[in-house]
């Protein structure tokens, strides 16, 4: 079944990682800051997800990244 | 024109182009009805931001001479388009939905523009998107979201919204999207009409707004796949200048087409639907048991018109999602993220909760997602090595109501569009039928570069289903000129 939604970050842990993004609460707005804090629940899955943690072990060091370049021939 | 045509709005652009061709239909009157049809029912429907009436009339008119004059340049030549607001046209405001671009007036065409006006089609005018194509239907922004032409109380899905509805309303004869995780094909499930997300590469995207450089695709929305297939063959080709351009030979999409699937392998993705959705978003994910049963009638369908298909299995379908959106997030947030810090007060509620969140992903979130990406792509090529198209789910239920979509359903529900953003494959959603009056639709991916087979399949279903015919009842709700 789905796993169960994580909770949002709280609202220490948000303001201090606005700071580091560079983002302005005062700027911002409380009610768009609560919004977005809220948002903050979706971060956990889409770590794991991306690390395929829930299947078992964390990928091989050597599995390399896709690479998006177009060579120019010749 | 011959009384006996009827609306020419009704035409396909493959078939308006073929009465044009024969002196049949004026591309003057043709382009009078489209922009009478706006006139009357657009206040309803919010597809348009912008229609370029004169400049339509205008350009009509020279299509129409050059024509007289034996200079017809092509099977689009005086057929009416419309491009969604992120595409750069030199001279006309692009605002991209935003207050941050409201007054920006680009000194360059899109490639893409430049090349479908070189075929002779002609601009209606630029048609509501979603903010920054990711924003969702936000109803604090200058531009009303657009509607559903089938129910107006429902959602058209976005991005490329305005457009969809606008082709599902016949207030256009096809129009261009771009898609980062869905934005063609989800509006086009949910209008009831074709969309087409090419080959990353294969259609230029320079000069349209960007909203995640390694997943953003341009392509056209339309009526029917023949259509899909007419705009393609203009659209498709290198662009040096697009860094992402694929220098790859283009074949005769038209000539691709036919009525029969012999010796067509498709494999069927079932399990995205059937079990992940559920297992990994919850029950608000279950897809309807009509959808379920058109799904597996229109499997029927395909076999019935000789093709052999067999059951696929991939990775788990949030496996696909949550790797593009990760690498969306993050370079979307890149994008925005001086507009973030220094004005943030312009963005509209949905764009800024969604994209902010990529403020809070690591560099290490995104290159765990670029390397899953490498898998999901090797996975993806080894499925297609003995088939020739993959078909899969779109939307699985009917067009919810507009007034309740949050800002989180990106992250909340299913959505099937994605795998082809992150692999970069070509990917066609075709309608399957209908639900409480509204559309719904799969999905027909295939090789790299290889849209020629996926035209194929989807215009050999499209015939066999017939609901090409079918129209929103707002689309008949006028008696044409």
């Amino acid at each position: 079944m789905a796993e169960p939604m994580a909770e949002p970050l709280s609202r220490e842990r948000f303001l201090f990682l606005c700071q580091g993004a560079g983002l302005d609460p005062a700027k911002i707005g409380e009610e768009r800051c609560e919004e977005l804090r809220e948002g903050t629940r979706f971060l956990p899955r889409l770590r794991d997800s991306v690390r395929r943690r829930r299947a078992g072990q964390p990928r091989e060091r050597a599995a390399e990244p896709a690479h998006i370049f177009v060579h120019p021939k010749g | 024109m011959p009384a006996s045509m009827g609306d020419p709005t009704r035409l396909s652009a493959a078939a308006a182009g073929r009465a044009i061709a024969a002196g049949e239909l004026s591309p003057v009157a043709l382009t009078e009805a489209y922009l009478d049809r706006i006139a009357a029912l657009d206040g309803e429907l919010h597809s348009y931001v912008l229609v370029l009436r004169d400049e339509a009339l205008a350009a009509a008119g020279d299509a129409e001479a050059e024509i007289r004059a034996g200079r017809r340049r092509g099977p689009l030549h005086g057929v009416p388009i419309g491009l969604k607001d992120i595409y750069w046209t030199k001279g006309i405001r692009t605002t991209a939905g935003s207050r941050v671009y409201l007054d920006h007036v680009p000194q360059e065409d899109a490639e893409t523009w430049v090349r479908l006006r070189a075929a002779g089609a002609i601009l209606l005018g630029k048609q509501e998107t979603h903010e920054f194509a990711i924003g969702g239907p936000d109803f604090t922004l200058p531009f009303p979201p657009a509607r559903n032409p089938w129910n107006t109380a429902h959602y058209p899905a976005g991005s490329s919204s305005g457009t969809a509805a606008a082709v599902g309303a016949h207030l256009c004869a096809a129009g261009m999207g771009s898609d980062t995780g869905g934005s063609i094909r989800g509006p086009a499930a949910y209008c009831g009409i074709v969309g087409l997300k090419p080959t990353y590469g294969r259609v230029s995207r320079r000069g349209v707004f960007p909203l995640s450089y390694t997943l953003d695709h341009c392509g056209p929305l339309t009526r029917t796949v023949e259509d899909c297939a007419l705009m393609l063959q203009v659209l498709a080709g290198h662009d040096p200048p697009d860094p992402a351009s694929a220098d790859v030979p283009v074949p005769d999409y038209a000539a691709a087409l036919s009525a029969r699937l012999d010796s067509v392998r498709i494999g069927v993705v079932r399990h995205w639907h059937e079990r992940d959705a559920v297992a990994e978003f919850g029950a608000d994910s279950t897809p309807t048991p009509t959808y379920l049963a058109a799904f597996d009638t229109a499997c029927r369908t395909l076999e019935s018109l000789g093709a052999r298909i067999a059951d696929v299995t991939l990775s788990p379908l949030i496996d696909y999602l949550d790797a593009n959106r990760v690498i969306m997030l993050a370079e979307a947030y890149a994008l925005h993220e001086h507009d973030f810090q220094e004005r943030p007060h312009l963005f509209g509620r949905h764009v800024f909760a969604r994209i902010g969140v990529g403020a809070f992903l690591s560099a290490a979130d995104y290159v765990e997602a670029v390397r899953q990406r490498r898998e999901l792509c090797e996975e993806m090529a080894g499925a297609l090595r003995d088939i020739d198209v993959l078909v899969c789910a779109n939307a699985t239920g009917p067009a919810p109501l507009i007034d309740g979509i949050g800002p989180w359903g990106l992250f909340e529900r299913a959505s099937y569009t994605a795998p082809c953003n992150v692999t970069g494959l070509p990917a066609l959603s075709v309608p399957i039928g209908l639900e409480d009056g509204l559309p719904l639709a799969f999905q027909i991916a295939g090789k790299p570069f290889d849209e020629a087979a996926v035209l194929r399949v989807g215009h050999a279903f499209e015939q066999a289903s017939g609901f090409s015919a079918r129209q929103p009842a707002l689309a008949a709700s006028l008696p044409g000129r």
